[in-house]
Parts: structure tokens; sequence; C-alpha cells
């Protein structure tokens, strides 16, 4: 079970090292432990995450890809489907039973034939376009619903931040 | 039948659990009494100042021990410094036992950093100060791109590492350039 988790993973960033998508770079922080990689995206153009470097964290079950990986920001992300602990919520990263609330759609979580690209553009679409549904940080949902300006004040000067400057 | 059978020892056990529960219940008053509370009381009495007092008179002593020994006996510097000149040896403190801390601002400092750890920025995180400040690498678009896919497990990791540390600093070089321009056409 391990082994084939592994293989897919190597197989998986062999693919995203020689055809990286716009704007990522994966890959596993040392090829010792292929079940935890580490990710950058970059901020969408034309959204207050412009310009940003953001890296993230993918933490990969033993049985993958049954089960989706664990995302996880390493810098501040004001974003309302990112928790304040930095953890990711889309629905890509769920597996089908697990949906409470009956809001997504099985083809938009997780299965075997979604990928490590699949969810970093996912990421990406998500930080361009907040899923207002099923806010995970509800203090950044209801700013960027009632106080946009706001909102994206914060993002900017995160996205400074993280640059250091 | 069988449900028969399953009983008994069921009940045996139920037995043995609830006389556990009534021994631990009993005893605890006792244990309680003495133990903890009288650590917990005697700790805010004593301070620093006084263990420190009485180790830099006897610095082969335990700061522990000096300590318990004072909390013991009310914070009296004197009767703890007589004790050891006269020979007595000081008492081991229990394990429970949490003498005060010469900071005494510990509790507060610990309790604060959890709630919002500051993330490090992308340049501390990845080392890369030293490269900041030049210039981009001469027309990186002519150079040869670095094979992505290498054979060679080392080379791979290098490759990997080295795009990540590109795609940051050209960033910052973007976001530098963004705000000179921002500040140089603020005023015009």
């Amino acid at each position: 079970m391990t082994s084939s988790a592994s293989k897919r993973l190597f197989k998986e960033y062999k693919g995203l090292s020689s055809d990286p998508p716009e704007g990522i770079t994966a890959g596993p922080v040392t090829e010792d432990d292929m079940f935890l990689w580490e990710a950058l995206i970059q901020g969408p153009e034309g959204t207050p995450f412009e310009g940003g470097v953001f890296p993230a964290e993918l933490k990969f079950p033993k049985d993958y890809p049954l089960a989706p990986p664990k995302m996880k920001f390493l810098v501040d992300v004001w974003h309302p489907n990112v928790y304040p602990n930095g953890e990711v919520c889309i629905s890509i990263l769920h597996p089908p039973g697990d949906d409470p609330m009956h809001y997504e759609q099985a083809s938009e979580r997780w299965s075997p034939i979604q990928s490590v690209e699949k969810i970093l553009i996912s990421v990406m679409s998500m930080l361009a376009e907040p899923n207002d549904e099923s806010p995970a940080n509800v203090d950044a949902a209801r700013m960027w619903r009632e106080k946009r300006d706001e909102y994206e004040r914060i993002v900017r000067g995160n996205v400074k931040k993280s640059l250091g400057l | 039948m069988t449900e028969q059978t399953l009983n008994i020892p069921q009940i045996l056990v139920f037995i043995v659990v609830t006389a556990l529960a009534v021994r631990w219940y009993l005893s605890k008053p006792a244990n309680a009494g003495t133990r903890p509370a009288a650590a917990n009381r005697a700790a805010p009495r004593i301070s620093p100042a006084q263990i420190d007092q009485v180790a830099q008179m006897f610095p082969q002593l335990d700061r522990r021990t000096i300590a318990w020994d004072l909390s013991r006996n009310g914070g009296n510097v004197a009767a703890t410094t007589e004790k050891v000149l006269s020979g007595r040896v000081l008492e081991t403190p229990p394990v429970s036992f949490q003498p005060p801390t010469p900071r005494a601002a510990t509790p507060a400092r610990t309790a604060t950093p959890p709630v919002k750890p500051a993330q490090p920025d992308l340049i501390t995180r990845y080392n890369l100060a030293s490269k900041l400040g030049k210039p981009a690498d001469p027309a990186p678009e002519e150079q040869p791109k670095p094979k992505a896919w290498s054979q060679d497990r080392n080379e791979r990791q290098s490759n990997l590492q080295k795009r990540r540390e590109e795609m940051i600093l050209a960033a910052r070089r973007k976001m530098e350039e963004k705000e000179r321009a921002k500040a140089s056409g603020a005023p015009a």
C-alpha cells in the first residue's frame, strides 16, 4: 500500500517537474519522505493576491490516492476558505463521503483520478474566487462580503509582508 | 445460556472497578490535602530573589531544593541558611513541586505565542537574504533552462530548490519595482 502510494507520488512529482503548470512549483521536501510536500503557488493576477507567492505544505495519507492530502499554507492567508491556522478547505480536498452539508457535488470532491496538480490549480482559483458557502474563516468571509476594500487591504498587506517588504 | 456465562465475568469486573473507584475516592482527600495543595500554596510566597540569595551562598545546592526548603519554612532565608550551615541535608522536593522561576513573565509569555504564531516571511524561510538586491540573472529566458527532471536524485532536489528560489526572488523583485513606481508616481 505504502509503496504504491509513494510510486504514484513520485510519478506526480516527475510530471509536475517536467511540465510545471504556470505559477506552481511543487515537490517533496526531501525524497526520503514522499508523503510530505511543499508547494509554492503564485497569487492569481487581477486579484489582491497578485504578486504574492504562497508556500503550502501538503501531507499525504498512506493510502493516497484513495484519500486526499491535507494542505496548509505556511504564511498568513486571509481568505474565506482558509482556516486561521492555514489549513485549506475546498471540495477537492474532501473525500466524497465526507460532506455533512451536501453543498458540494461529488464530481468536485476528491477521487483517485484527481491529482496534486489539480489540487494546486483549484487552490489557485479558490484564491481568486472564494466560495462563500462554506467559510473556514468566518471573519474573513464576512469581511469579503461586506467590506471588500478592507479585505483586499489585508490580503495585499500579507503579500508584502510575506515577501519581506 | 451463553448470556449467563458471559455475565459472571462482567459482574466480577464491575465489582473490581467499583472497589477501585471507592478506594480512589476515599484516598483522594488525604492526598490532595497535603501534597499539591501545600506546594501550590507555598510556591507564591517565596520569591526568586530569596532563592538567589541562598543559591549565591551555596552554589553547590540545587535551586529547586532551595526553593522547596524556603517554601516549607515560609520563605525564611535565615532558617534555610542555618540549616545548611549546621550540616543538615535539605529535603528533596517532590516531583509535583514547581519553584518560582526567575522570570516572572514566563507563564504570560508562553501563553501568547500559540495564539498568533508569527510566520516567517519567505526570504527568511528560504534563506534568501544573501540573494536579495542582486539584479535578475542576465536574460534568464536565453539561458538554457535547467533540466526539470534529472535521473540524479540530488540534482532533482537542487533543481526544485532553484525553481522555488527563483519564483520567490522574481516575485520580490516585481513587488519592489511596483513599490518604486508607486513612490515615484505618487507626487506627480
